[in-house]
């Protein structure tokens, strides 16, 4: 959709990953050798192995892999949520890794913006109140400037006829970009998808993505967005792809076999 | 935008029926207390408004006041006693009169004008100074009336009016120790002397040492602090205990129901919570959500069972005094508040085991 931020990369695809992150010394967000191993009683499962990604302010990169891959995992990590078991990630030259319980709670309320899998709004708050309840957890945000924020979102997001509905009257095309205007609500420095088109149809799928995109490049925001759809990749940066919980960065995503 | 109230107005019936099972159960608690409260006033009224910190019964009376007869000598010698400020006789007997609201049954009581064992608690005009006069609690009389007293054939003007003065929830009459004497010896015409119920002590002492010094020094009686004496009216352990329990189990419902409600409603909202947690929102500020819709729950309860109460209070014509205390529903709303946010411990137990990641997951 927007090729101007597409940086060359000279490299072949499956190159060492860490070379490819090499080109991105300013990156605002910087994944260096992450992994997560999950354990229960005696059986581990190594979820990511030896992630390496850096991205750069503005960027919308995808990352790409198949049910089970580790998608959910790596990002849940760089949004703060779940602690690698080692590695490092830094968010405009905040460690992540580093912050107390504590700190990863106002990390993730106002340097990061999440649309999860599943389930993503209050039942009982409208889209609008969705959007509000949001700018109540930060403090750089007035009220007043919420209410606009909110309002501009809902608006660009083409929901200003909804803005009064619960999640329950809402089709899910529009329970989606409700929940990326929520993601979007407290200006974050990074936006975190996660398979938006899965409950969509393709058409509804593909209008949720070119607005998400288009929201994200209008901001000048950072954002990475899980998909399992190839056919997305089209309106993204740069495409990663994770396979078995290894990461890679690819060159021509149409080469891809899925 | 606050999500506590925002649930509450979108979900009004839920709340409401939590808040109106709430408020009949503060109710109860309001109006078995108030009429507990007006059951053992009526019945110990008298004895608690008597002006002494000391009673000295006989040593048979078995710890009550009716049957507890004393030499009116014994007066005297209470008054030697270490630590005895003043002392004056109390009489009692029951009698009956054709009362002004129909009723028949008075209790009288004698006093010595100016001596421990008046009572208090005027509410008008002012206690009898001769045997023509009378002080009346109960009885439907107002000041000038006069009150026929049928068994001694007497006829009295009502010069005050008394109220919380009762005694075994019967109109309660106060006259003069002296009338009290002729009123004995009319009906009784042989008695060798006119026995004394009971002798009121003022000191300034520790009542408690007076009343051992009064048990040690005169012989044949039992003395007892007044919070002791009124304690041990016969009825009054076992009506205070009886509503006790009723009381208590009331309230341990109110909470438990608040509790369990909350606990399911925390659950229902599982991942909402979870959702929050994951998008920034702490522990904290959503235990406090919890908190503030208990709180709102709460008062709001509170507020229809005070009204309630009083429309209640109001509605019972019980012929014992009720009122509904300021004290009783500022201690009653607290206590329920306070047990109320600690059943929502249970809900914010929940809430601060969320695992955020949680939410990432598919489902
Ligand atoms: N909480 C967990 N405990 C144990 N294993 C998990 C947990 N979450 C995910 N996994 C496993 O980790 C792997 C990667 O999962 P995930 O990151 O959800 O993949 P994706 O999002 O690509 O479908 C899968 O094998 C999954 O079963
Ligand atoms: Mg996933």
């Amino acid at each position: 959709m927007n090729d101007d931020f597409v940086p060359a990369h000279p490299q072949d695809p499956g190159l060492d990953p860490a070379q490819d992150a090499g080109s991105h010394a300013d990156a605002i967000l910087k994944v260096e050798d992450v992994s997560k191993i999950y354990r229960s009683g005696d059986t581990e499962v190594h979820a990511v192995s030896s992630a390496t990604m850096a991205v750069d302010q503005g960027e919308f990169v995808a990352l790409l892999g198949p049910s089970g891959s580790g998608k959910t995992t790596l990002i849940s990590m760089i949004g703060g949520l779940l602690s690698p078991t080692t590695g490092s990630i830094t968010l405009a030259g905040t460690d992540v890794a580093a912050l107390s319980k504590r700190e990863l709670t106002a990390f993730r309320a106002e340097r990061v913006g999440f649309v999860f899998q599943a389930a993503n709004l209050v039942p009982f708050l409208t889209a609008r109140e969705n959007l509000l309840y949001v700018s109540t957890l930060q403090k750089r945000i007035s009220r007043k400037e919420a209410h606009a924020r909110a309002d501009q979102l809902l608006e660009e997001l083409g929901l200003a006829a909804r803005a009064k509905n619960v999640p329950e009257q809402l089709s899910g095309g529009e329970r989606q970009r409700v929940a990326i205007g929520r993601a979007l609500m407290n200006d974050p420095d990074l936006i975190l998808v996660d398979e938006p088109t899965a409950a969509l149809d393709t058409k509804l799928g593909r209008q949720v993505v070119e607005l998400l995109a288009r929201e994200i490049k209008q901001r000048g925001k950072t954002g990475i967005m899980v998909t399992h759809d190839l056919r997305m990749v089209e309106y993204t940066d740069r495409v990663f792809e994770i396979l078995d919980g290894h990461l890679t960065h690819v060159e021509q995503p149409s080469a891809l076999a899925h | 935008m606050n999500l506590a109230l925002t649930e509450m107005r979108r979900s009004k019936l839920r709340f409401g029926l939590l808040a109106g099972a709430v408020s009949l159960l503060v109710f109860l608690v309001l109006l078995l207390t108030t009429l507990s409260t007006a059951l053992v006033n009526s019945i110990t009224g008298a004895l608690n408004g008597v002006d002494a910190q000391v009673l000295v019964y006989s040593a048979q009376a078995r710890d009550n006041l009716q049957a507890s007869r004393l030499e009116p000598g014994v007066v005297e010698q209470v008054t030697g006693v270490d630590g005895v400020g003043a002392a004056g006789p109390i009489s009692t007997l029951t009698t009956s009169a054709a009362l002004k609201d129909g009723t028949e049954d008075l209790q009288v009581f004698g006093f010595q004008p100016g001596q421990p064992g008046a009572p208090t608690g005027l509410s008008e005009g002012r206690l009898p100074q001769s045997s023509a006069e009378v002080a009346v609690d109960g009885g439907g009389y107002v000041i000038g009336d006069s009150l026929d007293l049928t068994a001694a054939d007497k006829q009295l003007e009502v010069v005050g009016l008394l109220r919380g003065a009762q005694f075994s929830a019967t109109p309660t009459a106060y006259i003069t120790e002296d009338l009290y004497g002729q009123i004995v010896k009319a009906t009784n015409p042989g008695v060798p002397f006119v026995p004394v119920n009971a002798v009121a002590v003022s000191t300034q002492d520790d009542p408690a040492t007076v009343v051992s010094a009064i048990n040690e020094q005169v012989p044949g009686t039992k003395a007892y602090t007044k919070s002791d004496a009124v304690a041990l009216i016969p009825g009054v352990a076992s009506i205070s205990q009886t509503f006790g329990i009723l009381v208590g189990l009331t309230f341990i419902i109110g909470i438990v129901v608040i509790g369990f409600f909350f606990l399911i409603l925390t659950v229902q909202k599982m991942k909402s919570f979870t959702l929050l947690r994951a998008i920034g929102a702490g522990t904290g500020r959503l235990s406090r959500v919890v908190a503030m819709q208990i709180s709102v729950v709460v008062l709001l309860a509170s507020a229809i069972a005070v009204v309630l109460t009083l429309l209640a209070v109001r509605g019972l014509n019980s012929g014992i005094p009720v009122s509904l205390s300021p004290a009783l529903v500022a201690g009653t709303v607290l206590a329920v508040l306070v047990f109320s946010l600690l059943a929502g411990l249970l809900s914010i137990r929940r809430i601060a085991k969320i695992d955020p990641f949680t939410a990432a997951g598919a489902r």
